[in-house]
């Protein structure tokens, strides 16, 4: 079985591309497919958008700056789209301008912008001289928009602005000429929208949204694996289960039928992906042999041996010389030298008579013979000297014989499995007691019973001690607990064990095997959410019975058209088995031989940042562009409708929209 | 919290200089959620006709929810009565039984089950 590992891929951060005179001067389109996962920017000359990064700014906190410390606080670095290098290392600090699928927070979407457009190299002073052309979710709400149209025309002054919807924009890419009926099946991030279109015509009305998308998938997936693996569990982040999400994960066709095969050993053991999780090799205690350390033990005693000797020469030196110079003003009072010259000498050493001379001398000379004494006492002991080895806590122990040794080990297991089977007990005892109808249960309600029955007048509980032992037996513990004593016990026990017979406890063969991600049900279970969205909790129905409630809004002849031309778009769209899956589930709720067909659009990703490119020069877009005079003129709210566009409802007036705070 | 910002990063050239999206900047600007903006937007006398972000939302699910193991996935023909856990065999019971509390707590969440009617 092959292991797989994870690729764990950074972002590169995107250069500034050059901003050149043709595009400054022509004023070239800016085309931008603002999706809740990614962004794509680019100019409509481009063939390919130039900018792809996650919708995604991370603002580290301001440090909370101590009192005393005067410096002024540093505004941490914003990082805005692909500046974001390691995404997990700041995932508590990621924020998006998306709230689903719809632009909520300004801000942020103000951060994005400025990034992108700064990316695309422009330097023009204090506006942006480039038609806008934006995409925003199907049927945005207009005080979104409105926010959205006063930061393009307030904040960057661009000339025009154009809002577009993702999907509308991929079928006009998928299609070279105007498709008639279609039904749009867009997989997103956050949201999965199914739009029919009939006769060239949007129905508004009969679209649906599923609030379930790629995201819901990604962080199922996380928590199940989490979960599983508790003790991987910071190891097992967002960003690697979106890796396993694109490398394994795969739409089950049956589900059920699916499940069943999982059921046998073989399936498994055939099917299961293994996926190794980076780790630390074990350090080993010490890489030192016992030989070894004994070989630098002995090292550091020789080396303060030596300097200890040294020292002992040195203050033997240091007497001699005193001694000696003693012993030269006694010889001068003996040969009787003039008096003066004496007491100057002596003051000297700091004695005041003969007497005093003398018994220096004599201190002096002791005090050598006993360095002398210690330096032939350390010369012969030099040897000897090696202090007994430490005992560390569990080293071997010393037996007579393998037999004794055995025996001991004997005992030890011995007492161990006993501290396990006491334990043992004592969980099912509890458990036991927790429900009502077991034995140890039933026994512990009667107990209770006849306690309570005690008659009023003579009661005379707790006069006695062994009356409060009823509360041992009846207390949910079972009376006793797993102490601490007994658990230092057991490990203490582990450790002979593992001293005496290291294969015993542990069976762990490579390193690395702990590390792995067994991922077997996982990878169809995570992307059967789209399908089954009750797995998350949500009443909402699954995705293919969202089609069906669509077609069923239909009349006979357009469901037929409709389900003749199936088209799947956005992210999920990659996902293996999709295709198959929708056509079975869509064949067995249409009517018996009646035509079904169902495709992924080519480029499920970018398809909409290509459709609106192809827009973006096409002699229609000028006249579909909101122009800041007509902003000003029609209010915030207004923009002009064409083929790929939500249609323009103005916000019934009465009662004021409140948009700001 | 803005104003400090603008002294110190530097605003790109191509950024209108006056422009403030947070008019009062002593205060920080709330946005508001995608669930307040639904909230207000239905609160609306909208025409008959008008569809809005709102209207669209998938039909409730009219086919009865499987039931899955917490644990594997496979199907579960069982709860648990103690943890509420769903399981497929002996087996899985006999890990369910040892799992800690957080751990069960964090099934039942995943699977929204976590109020206490349900």
């Amino acid at each position: 079985m092959e292991i797989l590992g994870f690729k764990d891929s950074k972002c590169v951060p995107d250069i500034v591309h050059p901003y050149t005179a043709s595009l400054r001067n022509n004023a070239v389109p800016i085309v931008i497919d603002n999706g809740s996962y990614q962004c794509r920017v680019g100019w409509a000359t481009n063939t390919e958008p130039m900018l792809l990064f996650k919708n995604l700014i991370a603002k580290p906190r301001k440090e909370r700056s101590k009192k005393d410390t005067v410096e002024v606080p540093q505004t941490p670095q914003l990082q805005v789209g692909n500046d974001i290098v390691n995404i997990e290392a700041v995932r508590f600090q990621l924020k998006t301008q998306f709230d689903r699928n719809v632009v909520t927070h300004f801000e942020a979407q103000e951060h994005l912008f400025d990034y992108s457009f700064a990316h695309l190299g422009i330097d023009t002073e204090n506006r942006v001289p480039h038609p806008i052309l934006c995409t925003e979710a199907f049927l945005n709400p207009n005080s979104s928009r409105q926010l959205m149209s006063e930061l393009l025309f307030e904040c960057y002054d661009v000339p025009g602005i154009c809002y577009g919807v993702d999907s509308l924009f991929a079928l006009g890419y998928q299609e070279s000429k105007p498709v008639d009926n279609a039904l749009l099946v867009n997989m997103g991030y956050h949201s999965c929208h199914v739009i029919p279109v009939v006769n060239g015509k949007v129905m508004y009305e009969h679209s649906r949204r599923l609030n379930t998308g790629g995201w819901h998938i990604i962080t199922f997936l996380h928590k199940i694996l989490q979960l599983k693996y508790p003790a991987h569990a910071t190891a097992i982040t967002l960003s690697r289960a979106e890796e396993l999400l694109h490398s394994i994960c795969t739409v089950a066709l049956d589900y059920r039928d699916e499940l069943n095969k999982w059921n046998d050993p073989d399936f498994y053991e055939e099917n299961i992906k293994k996926i190794q999780l980076p780790y630390a090799a074990a350090v080993a205690t010490s890489s030192l042999t016992v030989e070894q350390q004994k070989e630098r033990k002995k090292e550091l005693a020789r080396r303060l041996t030596e300097i200890n000797a040294r020292k002992r020469e040195e203050r033997l030196a240091e007497f001699q010389q005193k001694i000696n110079q003693l012993n030269e003003i006694l010889d001068m009072v003996q040969y009787g030298v003039d008096e003066d010259e004496i007491v100057e000498a002596m003051a000297e050493h700091q004695i005041k008579n003969v007497q005093d001379l003398q018994k220096n001398i004599a201190a002096l000379k002791m005090k050598i013979d006993k360095t002398l004494q210690k330096i032939q006492a350390a010369n012969n002991a030099d040897e000897v000297d090696e202090p007994p080895a430490k005992q560390s806590k569990h080293t071997k122990m010393v037996f007579e014989s393998e037999k004794a040794m055995h025996s001991f080990l004997q005992n030890i297991k011995k007492m161990r499995q006993e501290i396990l089977h006491k334990k043992l007990v004592r969980k099912q005892r509890k458990q036991d007691m927790a429900k009502r109808r077991t034995a140890a249960g039933q026994e512990r309600m009667r107990i209770i019973s006849q306690l309570a029955r005690k008659e009023k007048g003579n009661d005379d509980f707790g006069l006695r001690d062994e009356d409060w032992e009823i509360y041992k037996t009846i207390s949910k513990d079972g009376g006793d607990s797993d102490s601490e004593a007994e658990n230092e016990k057991l490990l203490e026990f582990e450790e002979i064990i593992r001293v005496h017979e290291p294969s015993e406890l542990d069976e762990i063969t490579t390193p690395g095997e702990t590390h792995q991600l067994h991922v077997g049900i996982e990878k169809i279970r995570a992307p059967e959410l789209l399908f089954k969205p009750y797995m998350l909790g949500s009443s909402d129905a699954g995705l293919s019975e969202v089609i069906g409630y669509v077609l069923s809004l239909f009349s006979y002849d357009d469901q037929l058209k409709l389900a003749g031309n199936v088209l799947v778009m956005g992210g999920l769209a990659h996902l293996k088995g999709l295709q198959k899956r929708l056509l079975a589930d869509l064949v067995s709720i249409r009517p018996f031989q009646s035509e079904v067909n169902v495709r992924i659009m080519q480029n499920p990703n970018s398809a909409a940042w290509y459709g609106a490119r192809k827009f973006a020069k096409s002699p229609e877009f000028k006249k579909s562009l909101l122009t800041k005079a007509m902003y000003e003129e029609n209010g915030p709210e207004y923009f002009k409708e064409h083929f790929a566009s939500n249609s323009f409802n103005p916000t019934p007036k009465g009662q004021p929209t409140e948009i700001d705070v | 919290m803005s104003t400090e910002e603008v002294k110190t990063e530097p605003k790109p050239v191509f950024k209108v200089a006056s422009f403030q999206q947070n008019k009062n900047p002593n205060k920080k600007r709330a946005w508001k959620s995608l669930k307040q903006i639904i909230t207000s937007e239905r609160a609306l006398p909208w025409p008959e006709d008008v569809i809005h972000y709102s209207s669209i939302n998938a039909p409730p699910s009219f086919k009865p929810a499987e039931k899955f193991s917490d644990l594997s996935g496979l199907h579960a023909p069982y709860t648990d009565p103690q943890t509420r856990l769903r399981f497929a065999n002996k087996e899985e019971y006999a890990t369910l039984t040892d799992l800690p509390m957080d751990i069960t707590a964090g099934y039942l969440a995943l699977r929204g089950a976590t109020s206490i009617v349900g």
